[in-house]
């Protein structure tokens, strides 16, 4: 076994690729119950504990300022950074609602007592977290040293709970160009020991920069640079205490190849938070609802490759907290399930080539461009025996260099063939399988496929 | 000694080339982007319309340009850089167009470059991604296109430039070819290696660098002295624009949404001592025409700016102080530490 493999084994994680759920935006920590089993209904078994929750940027920007009337820590659970920034509200689940969190880190823990009760109900485990930042256009140079105590307080907490990965965001506010891995280098190995005694993975996530109001790239966003990072400082740590998390939102945001960026940063990846937006501005929109002229906005194909390419297995993170909070309460159980199938659906796309991988034999159905699609990017790894089709004009004929037959021979397929459709009405071509009796039924699907090759491109 | 250009799209016109580039001059220019591509538009190759203008023989190009090489000459204008049409491939254009594109364009855009004396001539990179899976098969399909006419190069001691481009998902803009600096080095270096010879070098395109938000001054730094050429102009990070620099802002603090600081920055880093060549032939059809002298000294302003940034030898206020301060260390304070 390789041994960052080991390792993991060791900590005891699983190499699923689990679906996480937000809880920003769903669950509101003070009263947890409700979102936490509207979660749990979806089909979600794990969420992502986005500590900003309750302990919002905005509450961070405030730290130390004269408080104005109304002024409450932040219900970071019913917004999400750049939509609707200072929101106060009267509660955030802390014990204490006159002190926040930013005033007093210790009680970090604490304001997460009811939500990790109702997990534990729900049978919810959280695999993942992520402590407290900034905004990313604040101002305030002067906060690094409250987000260590933060953050500090955010491992414990992991530990405490068994959740065995936290994503800390590099520290960027007043640190200069050229200084990034100097500054936080030494923040990092700070939290070395601590993580080690709570035997909680640090993840570092990949940032974009607010320039007077243009999101660039930042720190962690070039796919080398970040590996290098993380290297070094599982080098200083002794062990693979450090690792990577994806966010596809800043990616999107920098116009990144993201296919690029993931192989840059290969097996360091252990999650990747899934999330939509326009390309322009922050969000945290489901994926795929986000579109201009009839297309995604996001690179998915890029992603789907980059996954694939580096057989990622870690957690998948749903973060939809911006198009889940805009539908009604009474919406948002339909809302979620969509959410999962979303999220599973484009796991099933990561993993393709394994679930091809996976079948004795394969039939297909349909002798399109699906067909000619499948046939060229996994026609010699994973050969079909032949391909049918309901068009009686085709049967007999060949199509690239399978025979097509009548759909009536699949009835005299092995049980353990199965036939892969391979047409775009899945649904109509599935049920009329069905009625002919046959069970072994998957869908085969090329909107990401490894590649769309041209035979036009010639030698000169 | 650092000198201003731009392109000569709609200042230059066939019929008068002289005037043009004598407006050039008087607008405070010495250098020009010459726009060869104008003459096959890529949007006409995009709709697979080729117009008859390459079909031309090489002493037929050279007596149709005669008049703008004199021009410029009288002028006292250098055409220092040139852009090749473009696409150069077109992936699912017929298979006749792309070959003339390949062996027939190319080759004599090369040599119309070495009649201006020109020693740039910036191209484009393939944007074939999506298609063959990756950043670098696509490389590789680039490469085929730099080798066919990199011999030419070296016998007409021109330089190839390869510039940042962008690619599209949706409405969203994305890296496309040659987005990432340090992979554009090293193949630079091995390319020139490999000839012997400097036939490759890279164009920064600031407007392309933006839409997809590249930090200016890594990507500047990690060229170092392969830059070679500049496609300076501005937008709103949503759309290619080509606007004058300073132009776009995005907060109620107005200020500008490009990294003009970062820009300076990295060409003072690595010594940029060539020309600052603004690629805003928009600016010029958006303006008025009676305003093109004053839009072209806005331009060329703008340039003269950057230039004494730059180099430190025209020291104007405002910008510096900004870069300053950017430049001012200021160290963080964890808990425990000394």
């Amino acid at each position: 076994m390789h041994q960052k493999g080991k390792d993991a084994a060791e900590r005891g994680e699983k190499n699923t690729m689990d679906l996480v759920c937000s809880l920003a935006g769903i669950v509101n920590p003070a009263i947890p119950r409700q979102g936490i089993r509207d979660l749990s209904n979806a089909g979600f078994e794990n969420v992502f504990l986005d500590m900003g929750i309750v302990c919002g940027a905005g509450e961070l920007e405030r730290f130390g300022k004269p408080k104005s009337p109304g002024w409450g820590p932040l219900d970071r659970a019913a917004v999400t950074e750049g939509t609707a920034k200072g929101k106060p509200v009267k509660e955030n689940g802390c014990p204490d609602e006159k002190e926040t969190v930013a005033e007093n880190p210790s009680m970090l823990g604490s304001c997460f007592e009811k939500l990790f009760v109702q997990c534990q109900e729900n049978r919810l485990s959280i695999p993942i977290a992520r402590a407290p930042y900034l905004y990313r256009d604040t101002k305030r140079a002067d906060l690094n040293g409250l987000l260590t105590r933060i953050v500090w307080e955010s491992i414990r907490y992991c530990g405490r709970v068994g959740c065995p990965k936290l994503i800390v965001r590099p520290l960027f506010s007043g640190i200069s160009h050229g200084k990034e891995w100097e500054m936080n280098q030494e923040y990092y190995l700070r939290l070395t020991d601590l993580a080690r005694e709570n035997q909680v993975m640090i993840l570092l996530e990949n940032q974009c920069r607010a320039f007077n109001g243009h999101m660039v790239r930042g720190i962690c966003s070039d796919g080398r640079t970040a590996a290098d990072w993380v290297d070094r400082l599982n080098e200083a740590a002794g062990e693979e205490r450090f690792g990577f998390s994806m966010d596809v939102g800043v990616c999107n945001l920098c116009g990144q190849d993201m296919h690029e960026f993931v192989g840059e940063l290969g097996d360091r990846i252990k999650a990747v938070l899934l999330r939509d937006c326009d390309g322009h501005q922050e969000n945290s929109l489901l994926p795929f609802t986000c579109v201009g002229a009839g297309q995604p906005q996001t690179d998915w194909l890029g992603l789907i490759r980059g996954l694939r390419r580096i057989r990622f297995d870690g957690p998948l993170i749903l973060d939809a907290s911006a198009t889940i909070g805009a539908f009604s309460p009474l919406l948002r159980p339909q809302v979620l399930t969509l959410a999962k199938m979303t999220v599973g659906y484009l796991k099933w796309q990561v993993e393709m080539e394994s679930l091809l991988k996976k079948y004795a034999s394969i039939v297909l159905f349909g002798a399109g461009n699906m067909c000619r699609n499948y046939m060229k990017c996994y026609g010699q790894t994973y050969p079909p025996l032949f391909t049918c089709d309901n068009n009686p004009q085709l049967w007999g004929t060949s199509f690239c260099g399978l025979e097509v037959r009548p759909p009536e021979v699949l009835k005299e397929l092995p049980e353990d063939c199965v036939v892969l459709i391979c047409n775009i009405y899945y649904r109509d071509i599935e049920s009329q399988l069905r009625k002919m009796g046959i069970q072994n039924i998957a869908f085969f699907n090329d909107e990401y496929m490894p590649s769309f090759p041209f035979d036009r491109l010639k030698e000169v | 000694m650092v000198r201003i250009g731009v392109q000569t799209k709609n200042v230059v016109e066939d019929e008068r080339p002289e005037k043009g580039f004598e407006m050039l001059r008087k607008t405070g220019f010495s250098c020009v982007d010459f726009s060869l591509n104008y003459y096959l538009t890529n949007t006409s190759l995009y709709r697979m319309e080729r117009n008859s203008f390459f079909d031309k023989t090489d002493q037929e190009l050279e007596e149709y340009f005669t008049p703008h090489r004199a021009g410029a000459k009288e002028a006292g204008i250098r055409i220092h850089q040139m852009h090749m049409p473009y696409p150069i491939y077109i992936p699912n254009g017929k298979e006749e167009l792309n070959d003339y594109l390949w062996q027939v364009v190319a080759p004599k855009s090369m040599r119309l470059c070495a009649f201006f004396q020109c020693p740039y001539i910036v191209i484009h990179g393939l944007k074939l991604a999506r298609h063959l899976g990756s950043e670098e098969a696509e490389w590789q399909q680039t490469e085929r296109f730099i080798h066919s006419i990199a011999p030419l190069a070296k016998e007409l001691g021109i330089t190839i430039c390869i510039e940042n481009l962008y690619s599209s998902v949706g409405r969203h803009i994305i890296e496309g070819p040659c987005c990432n600096g340090r992979k554009a080095a090293d193949r630079i270096d091995r390319i020139n290696e490999e000839y012997r010879a400097e036939v490759l070098g890279f164009c920064f395109d600031t407007g392309h660098a933006n839409l997809v938000g590249l930090d200016f001054e890594d990507f500047i730094t990690d060229l170092g002295d392969r830059l070679k050429v500049l496609h300076i102009h501005d937008n709103d990070g949503t759309g290619d624009l080509h606007q004058i620099p300073f132009t776009f802002t995005k907060t109620r603090e107005n200020k500008a949404s490009t990294d003009w600081e970062g820009f300076v920055r990295g060409l003072r880093a690595i010594g940029f001592d060539r020309v600052l060549s603004f690629e805003t032939a928009p600016v010029l059809s958006s303006f008025p025409g009676e305003m093109k002298e004053d839009v072209l000294r806005l331009i060329g302003r703008v340039g003269k700016y950057f230039a004494g940034e730059i180099t430190g030898k025209i020291p104007v206020a405002g910008l510096s102080s900004s870069i300053a301060v950017a430049d001012k260390q200021k160290m963080t304070k964890f808990p425990g530490s000394s």
